[in-house]
């Protein structure tokens, strides 16, 4: 399945230059890499520290939230992988495996984008506006959910980016309920054909399923970044298969993370099922 | 590289080093072209080779657990006539070693596919899946009966010309049997072991953390299990035994042919870092050269307790 990715990819080995808290839940660990990986919005990496030994065995796929001399991911602890990297220290050894899978993928032509964020799943959101705003001068309208308050990491990194509005589960933060209750206000106010909206959303699967249905009701373009397991992330191991809208599978490391909402069949429930909801929200792309 | 002569003899077949990739954990090997060139291998196995195209289980099909791994993948597949029409064809460009594993549920359809490989060029030998724990029908039974492993085998030797590898089950009672008719029914080496059926189950959820329910087991967890394997199997039969079970590193593959293995396949370990099978090629071809051997020289010089 090479022939479908991203290529430029190789096995970086690099330090870590910095771990920084985010709350009580959230850290960034920042990479220093001598040579600067090309990374597109979108595009994540196999993660693993060299002193983990045979345990854990696996490289964790996470999302990139930023490229080139210093790569660097968002993650919070839903496993051993996790556990192991927030309490890594400056200088401690670690081999990225980057850049992988398909992008982002840009936003059509005469089209306005709405990004619609949950939990860790703002890294590759955070990147995607950036972008946007590096290279096209544009603010995109950001819809940022959590439980709480404190589950709204890098939140003030999309304000200085974007125009951000809030739900929080328990109020403590925007609106009270959820972030599909903004986006569909939101595209309520968008003024149908001669306003056409492009949404790019990552987070928990409920979540995205839900972002996913609201969009293709109203006919509106949605893109989002899978979460599977994951142990290999290049389309060797097959351990990350998504039910297609078409039947059969789709592989989320080289066909995704970034994908049309409408090629996934959110309705067969085969993935969601049993993937377990605390390994979703905490994101990573794998629950481990 | 240093100038050690690496080379083993498998049957008829002379691989140039002994480090070769496991099937399902390699792809179709075309996977690594941005990693490294995999003609420097041994050879590699393809992912099992099965006559249609198979979509493979429901998600999910991993799992990570202690030094290891589950996986109930299904035996997702392109099906052979699109191996050996997209991925054949590239890889005997590249001059890959190629190892077809092939799966079916019945002796026909393994002689079908036996015979539709048989028609390629570029194909070094078939390794026959008789091992698989993860499909409802026609994995394990034929891997862990020596009769039903004999008939396979003996049906597979007539319908090719091809050596012909048997891919041993570590759930056979008798493994020692099943190696010895297969070995009496014409395969030219065997390989072991697959992986053992596993359990994980997620304690928040209650539910198996693989869709399967039980997956197979692979990684530095299974290595002493499938050591001991190898070692009992090299000393029951005449033919090659291909040692896999938890290989990773350099050191790996001179344990498996101290205890008797004549080549290995890295499997598991690849996921982990791709460059891992030719990091223990260069491992392997170090230690040899220091101490002025040659990688044959290894195969079965486990030293007396």
């Amino acid at each position: 399945m090479s022939e479908t990715s991203a290529g430029g990819r190789a096995l970086h080995r690099m330090l870590l230059h910095r771990r920084d808290s985010i709350g009580s839940a959230y850290q960034i660990l920042t990479f220093e890499s001598e040579t600067p990986i090309e990374v597109a919005a979108g595009q994540f990496a196999m993660v693993r520290s060299e002193t983990w030994g045979h345990a854990p065995l696996l490289p964790r796929p996470m999302s990139l939230l930023t490229g080139g001399h210093r790569p660097s991911i968002l993650i919070k602890v839903v496993g051993e992988g996790t556990r192991r990297m927030a309490v890594s220290s400056s200088g401690e050894p670690f081999l990225l495996l980057a850049p992988l899978g398909k992008p982002w993928s840009a936003v059509p032509e005469g089209h306005r984008p709405v990004l619609v964020a949950g939990g860790v799943g703002v890294a590759p959101l955070l990147f995607l506006a950036r972008e946007l705003l590096a290279r096209g001068g544009l603010r995109p309208l950001v819809l940022y959910g959590g439980r709480t308050a404190a589950d709204l990491p890098l939140d003030r990194d999309l304000s200085a980016v974007a125009e951000l509005r809030v739900a929080t589960e328990d109020g403590s933060r925007g609106e009270k309920g959820r972030v599909t209750a903004l986006l569909a206000a939101a595209l309520s106010e968008a003024g149908g054909q001669s306003d056409p909206v492009k949404v790019y959303t990552c987070g928990p699967q409920a979540m995205m399923a839900a972002v996913a249905g609201i969009c293709a009701d109203r006919g509106v373009l949605c893109e989002v970044s899978l979460e599977t397991p994951m142990a290999c992330g290049y389309g060797v191991c097959l351990g990350c298969p998504v039910a297609r809208s078409a039947g059969g599978f789709l592989y989320a490391c080289t066909e995704g993370p970034c994908i049309d909402a409408a090629a996934i069949d959110w309705g067969r429930g085969d993935g969601a099922a049993v993937v377990p909801a605390a390994a979703l929200i905490a994101g990573g792309k794998v629950g481990a | 590289m240093s100038g050690a002569d690496l080379s083993v003899q498998v049957g008829t077949l002379t691989l140039k080093n002994p480090v070769l990739t496991a099937s399902g954990t390699f792809g179709y090997a075309l996977e690594y072209d941005d990693f490294f060139d995999v003609t420097e291998l041994g050879g590699i196995c393809t992912k099992g080779l099965s006559l249609l195209p198979r979509a493979g289980n429901r998600p999910d099909r991993i799992a990570e657990t202690a030094a290891g791994m589950l996986n109930a993948i299904g035996l997702a597949n392109v099906g052979v006539e699109a191996f050996c029409t997209e991925k054949l064809p590239k890889l005997r460009q590249r001059g890959v070693t190629v190892i077809a594993n092939i799966f079916a549920t019945t002796i026909p359809d393994f002689v079908t596919l036996a015979e539709r490989l048989d028609r390629e060029e570029g194909v070094a030998a078939v390794e026959l899946n008789v091992s698989c724990p993860n499909v409802d029908k026609g994995g394990l039974e034929f891997g862990v009966d020596p009769g039903a492993a004999g008939r396979v085998t003996a049906a597979v030797r007539k319908a090719t010309k091809l050596p012909v590898w048997v891919k041993m089950s570590p759930e056979a009672g008798d493994l020692r049997g099943v190696g010895i008719a297969c070995q009496e029914a014409g395969a030219d080496a065997l390989t072991a072991i697959n992986t053992i059926r596993g359990l994980s189950v997620d304690v928040r959820t209650w539910k198996p953390r693989i869709a399967n329910r039980t997956g197979g087991l692979s990684g530095p967890a299974l290595k002493p299990i499938a050591l001991r394997m190898v070692w009992e199997l090299a000393r029951a039969v005449n033919i090659p035994v291909i040692g896999i079970g938890g290989v990773a590193t350099a050191d790996d593959v001179i344990e498996f042919m101290l205890a008797g293995a004549t080549a290995v396949q890295v499997g598991t370990a690849s996921f982990a870092d791709p460059l891992a099978a030719k990091k223990a090629l260069d491992g392997l071809a170090s230690y040899c050269g220091e101490r002025g051997i040659a990688a044959r020289d290894l195969i079965g010089k486990m030293a007396a307790a």
